[in-house]
């Protein structure tokens, strides 16, 4: 699938790229979109799933706790501009969050009950 | 200062068993002893002792013990072995997070290997936390969650062999039964993360034997042990199998690499220049996607097929041989972290 295309699933029944041509990428994970999926939330173009996150960390915001050491590392499991200047591991011009529709099924078990509990499972 | 170590690889497949076995021979060749404690399937059938060395010896759990057996094995051997340094491989709480309660008891120092992991788990489990009972974050070659955690250290991929250890070009080839003389570039196909992906690492070369015909070689490599499992396959699919372990050791003879986007494959291809397609296999820690570029990925075994027929097809060219293990490094920055408790 071309990276042009709008990569965000839809489906009620079967869930599937919508396909359309994408008009823009999404602020915080690039992923493409057409005009129909794009999310204005805070001055920024967001996916569906970026949209979610930022309204839950908006409501955690009012809560963070300075003793929780995750307060510091709010950008965890998610590797943006910060993580540009790695030495290692790095195409020049791959973006790590430009998903293509063969990440689908590699990410399905992201929110798998099972951790701590399938010791064959990593 | 000579240690004794323990190393915890547990956790399924062959990632957490040959980058901790990286970490072990490079301390063991300095003189520490080490212990490393792992339960992968595919352990009973690797010659572990040859590689490692004798200064490693080698704890193999069995892959059918359950969450609380394990948790009762772990702490066992925490307290029977009472070592001097303690490494945990991409787990900080454990596989089962049997780690939680007993890693504030220990004296020894304690490192974590800390790789990319599954963000779901990182939040749910409160990993922020848990990496913070750590002298010591080793990033190996790769973004982590915490690797900007003031602890964090980056370290060059861990590769298990030393550069001078890999085959030259011909004794790989010869080493995968190819004859002297054969020009035909040599395509490898491997599989190793489930004994389902080592069975379909088989039908793909028999596909791509089928696709290139006398135009290329075709290889499926099997890690020893996993043979004893292919007895019921086709004919076709066993005719070009080689047995291999590490298959690090015969990448220079190899002109197209065919496998998954776990952390040993992607390293050993990249440190050695090996044309390399893979497929993004699920994983409930790992992200195979996020590891893999977009020229190495295949979104289906028919576009896997066809992408390594086609690089098969012209002339490969191998990328540049930038190989540097960061294995040294690490033993040297632990050695530090245990100096300066």
């Amino acid at each position: 699938m071309s990276a042009f295309v709008c990569q965000e699933n839809v489906g009620f029944l079967f869930s599937h790229a919508c396909g359309g041509d994408a008009a823009l990428a999404c602020m915080r994970c690039a992923k493409p979109l057409c005009a129909a999926h794009l999310r204005s939330v805070g001055g920024e173009s967001l996916c569906a799933q970026c949209a979610r996150e930022h309204g839950d960390s908006t409501e955690e915001q009012h809560a963070a706790d300075e003793d929780d050491p995750s307060y510091y590392y709010n950008d965890y499991g998610y590797y943006g501009a910060a993580s540009a200047g790695s030495s290692w591991g790095r195409g020049s011009s791959h973006d790590t969050n430009d998903f293509t529709e063969a990440d689908g099924e590699s990410l399905r078990r992201e929110d798998d009950a099972s951790f701590e509990e399938d010791m064959g499972g990593s | 200062m000579v240690g004794r170590w323990l190393i915890y690889a547990l956790g399924g497949g062959m990632g957490h068993l040959t980058r901790a076995s990286a970490l072990a021979r490079a301390a063991s060749q300095r003189g520490h002893g080490v212990v490393l404690l792992i339960n992968t399937p595919f352990a009973p059938g690797l010659p572990l002792e040859d590689v490692l060395g004798s200064r490693v010896e080698v704890l193999r759990l069995s892959p059918a013990l359950g969450r609380e057996g394990v948790g009762q094995v772990v702490a066992r051997c925490l307290k029977d072995l009472r070592p001097d340094l303690f490494v945990v491989d991409t787990f900080p709480r454990g596989l089962g997070g049997e780690l939680v309660p007993l890693l504030p008891k220990m004296r020894a120092r304690k490192v974590l290997v800390h790789r990319d992991v599954n963000p779901a788990y990182v939040k749910k489990f409160g990993l922020a936390r848990a990496v913070d009972a750590f002298d010591l974050l080793l990033v190996p070659g790769e973004d982590a969650p915490f690797a900007s955690h003031p602890r964090a250290v980056r370290t060059a991929p861990w590769l298990l062999l030393r550069a001078g250890e890999l085959l030259s070009r011909e004794a790989a080839r010869a080493r995968l039964n190819v004859r002297p003389g054969d020009a035909r570039p040599l395509v490898a196909v491997m599989g190793c993360g489930t004994s389902e992906e080592v069975a379909e690492a088989g039908d793909i070369a028999a596909r791509l034997e089928a696709a290139l015909g006398s135009r290329a070689r075709v290889r499926w490599l099997m890690p020893p042990g996993a043979d004893a499992d292919s007895a019921g396959l086709p004919e076709a699919s066993l005719a070009s199998r080689a047995v291999v372990w590490p298959a690090l050791a015969v990448l220079p003879g190899v002109d197209v690499l065919v496998g998954a986007g776990g952390y040993n494959t992607v390293q050993e291809a990249r440190a050695t220049g090996t044309p390399f397609v893979a497929l993004a296999r699920p994983r409930l820690y790992d992200r195979q996607a996020v590891r893999l570029r977009p020229e190495e990925l295949a979104g289906s075994v028919e576009a896997l097929v066809a992408r390594a027929a086609q690089l098969a097809s012209g002339r490969p060219v191998r990328g540049p041989c930038l190989y540097l293990s960061g294995t040294e490094d690490a033993v040297t920055l632990i050695e530090r972290t245990v100096l300066s408790a």
